[in-house]
């Protein structure tokens, strides 16, 4: 193993947040499709050739790490949950004007002050190098590219409540029926992996 | 908090992933070799970020695997010095609080950074902030220095506790790696076993000392917390 350059570019807790959700989101998919095929094997009554198992390895350290990243950038006291990618671009080139370095600005991302307190912690000499006009402007832009804390559904955090709230009475009930199916369609999937695993222990038991 | 550092290295695929595209199948090879696990001087691995570059694979006398010579991006969990992190609080004891941001938790506040005048409280198991709402007229937190038993004399009303869970925002100071290579093993230790408490390969050392560090809620909203701010500034 070498080392070419241990430290290339800065990356904001937002960007990894969703790497992470894409790996979650990947393996999630593949598990499902391995237990797709399996279960497809069972029922054609072909037996997998010995050693050959079609399942995805997993890779521990890459789940405990994935997950325990995964809460702590999405908790609810991160600033992550209200971002978008636009909104943090959108930041970017707002702070640009302003002499901060690269540091400050990637920490501004992070953490999205809302008080000149935490700008204080941030920048260095901050009266100083600013004034006391500008940072408050550079709080305005922080709180500009931030969603509304009622609409995360682009994160698919707590989408599932508004949803229902939100679409009931504006549509009424037709919407409705349409969820129902949805979810029966789910519900059928559902059963029938369970049954796939019943069947799978019943082999086992003879 | 996180870098991409660009790593290169030689990694095999064994047959039974020759069926999947060798890109994936690297992928994989690497997390399972570098996620979740501290490189000397570079810092804590979270996963692959892409593949820069691979040879093509060859088989090499002496085992059936294909072996790749790949340059690679990491993203890295390594806070740079004076950065502000956000993270929880763990425990705490005599020595100072112990911080975890979920998947890393070697981060460690010795007392003297913590805010001044703080102590340790033995019966609450957690250090505390003395910041006294109307401070007694011969108080100036500059200049008056209590002793532990001053502190821990006065009224509760006025400490700021720093307890399990809070959310805390830090600064980091410093941090250190530890290569814990195992050698020989002495005489003395053999006998004792694991006498002595493993060292973590990566710690880092953070302070609350500023104004508008420590315990989120602290700072949050209140207008005489920004007072006392001003003043230090």
């Amino acid at each position: 193993m070498e080392v070419i350059n241990a430290r290339s570019a800065l990356l904001s807790n937002y960007e990894v947040l969703s790497l992470l959700r894409e790996l979650e989101a990947d393996h999630l998919a593949s598990t499902k499709t391995a237990f797709r095929i399996k279960k497809e094997e069972e029922a054609s009554g072909t037996t997998p050739l010995p050693g050959g198992s079609r399942e995805p390895e997993i890779l521990d350290n890459l789940r405990t790490v994935e997950v325990e990243a995964i809460e702590y950038l999405a908790a609810d006291w991160q600033p992550t949950s209200k971002q978008t990618a636009a909104g943090v671009t959108k930041l970017v080139k707002a702070l640009a004007p302003y002499d901060l370095t690269k540091g400050e600005k990637l920490q501004i991302v992070n953490l999205a002050p809302s008080e000149t307190v935490e700008l204080y912690v941030i920048v260095e000499e901050l009266e100083d190098r600013f004034g006391s006009d500008q940072p408050v402007e550079i709080l305005e832009k922080v709180k500009e590219s931030l969603s509304a804390p009622d609409t995360p559904a682009a994160n698919g955090t707590s989408a599932v409540t508004p949803r229902y709230t939100a679409a009931a009475p504006v549509n009424g009930t037709y919407e409705e029926p349409d969820n129902w199916d949805e979810e029966d369609e789910q519900m059928w999937d559902d059963t029938g992996e369970g049954a796939g695993v019943e069947g799978e222990l019943d082999v086992d038991d003879d | 908090m996180f870098v991409l550092s660009i790593l290169g290295d030689t990694l095999s695929v064994h047959p039974r992933n020759f069926g999947a595209p060798p890109a994936q199948a690297l992928t994989n090879q690497i997390n399972k070799k570098y996620a979740n696990r501290i490189l000397h001087n570079v810092g804590m691995c979270m996963c692959l970020f892409d593949i820069v570059s691979a040879s093509e694979g060859k088989v090499r006398y002496g085992d059936g695997m294909l072996w790749y010579k790949v340059k690679f991006r990491m993203v890295v969990f390594r806070p740079f010095t004076s950065e502000v992190i956000l993270a929880k609080v763990k425990s705490s004891d005599e020595s100072g609080v112990r911080i975890s941001v979920g998947f890393f938790d070697d981060i460690h506040i010795p007392t003297a950074y913590l805010p001044s005048p703080s102590a340790f409280d033995p019966n609450e198991r957690s250090h505390f902030w003395y910041n006294p709402a109307d401070p007694p007229d011969d108080y100036d937190p500059a200049t008056t220095t209590l002793s532990q038993t001053d502190l821990l004399d006065t009224s509760k009303s006025d400490r700021w506790y720093i307890e399990k869970n809070d959310i805390v925002r830090i600064r980091v100071e410093s941090d250190e790696f530890y290569d814990d290579e195992p050698g020989p093993p002495k005489g003395e230790k053999a006998v004792e076993g694991e006498g002595k408490v493993k060292r973590p390969s990566y710690s880092v050392v953070c302070s609350m000392v500023e104004p508008g560090t420590g315990v989120v809620d602290w700072w949050s909203g209140a207008g005489g917390d920004e007072d006392v701010e001003m003043d230090d500034a």
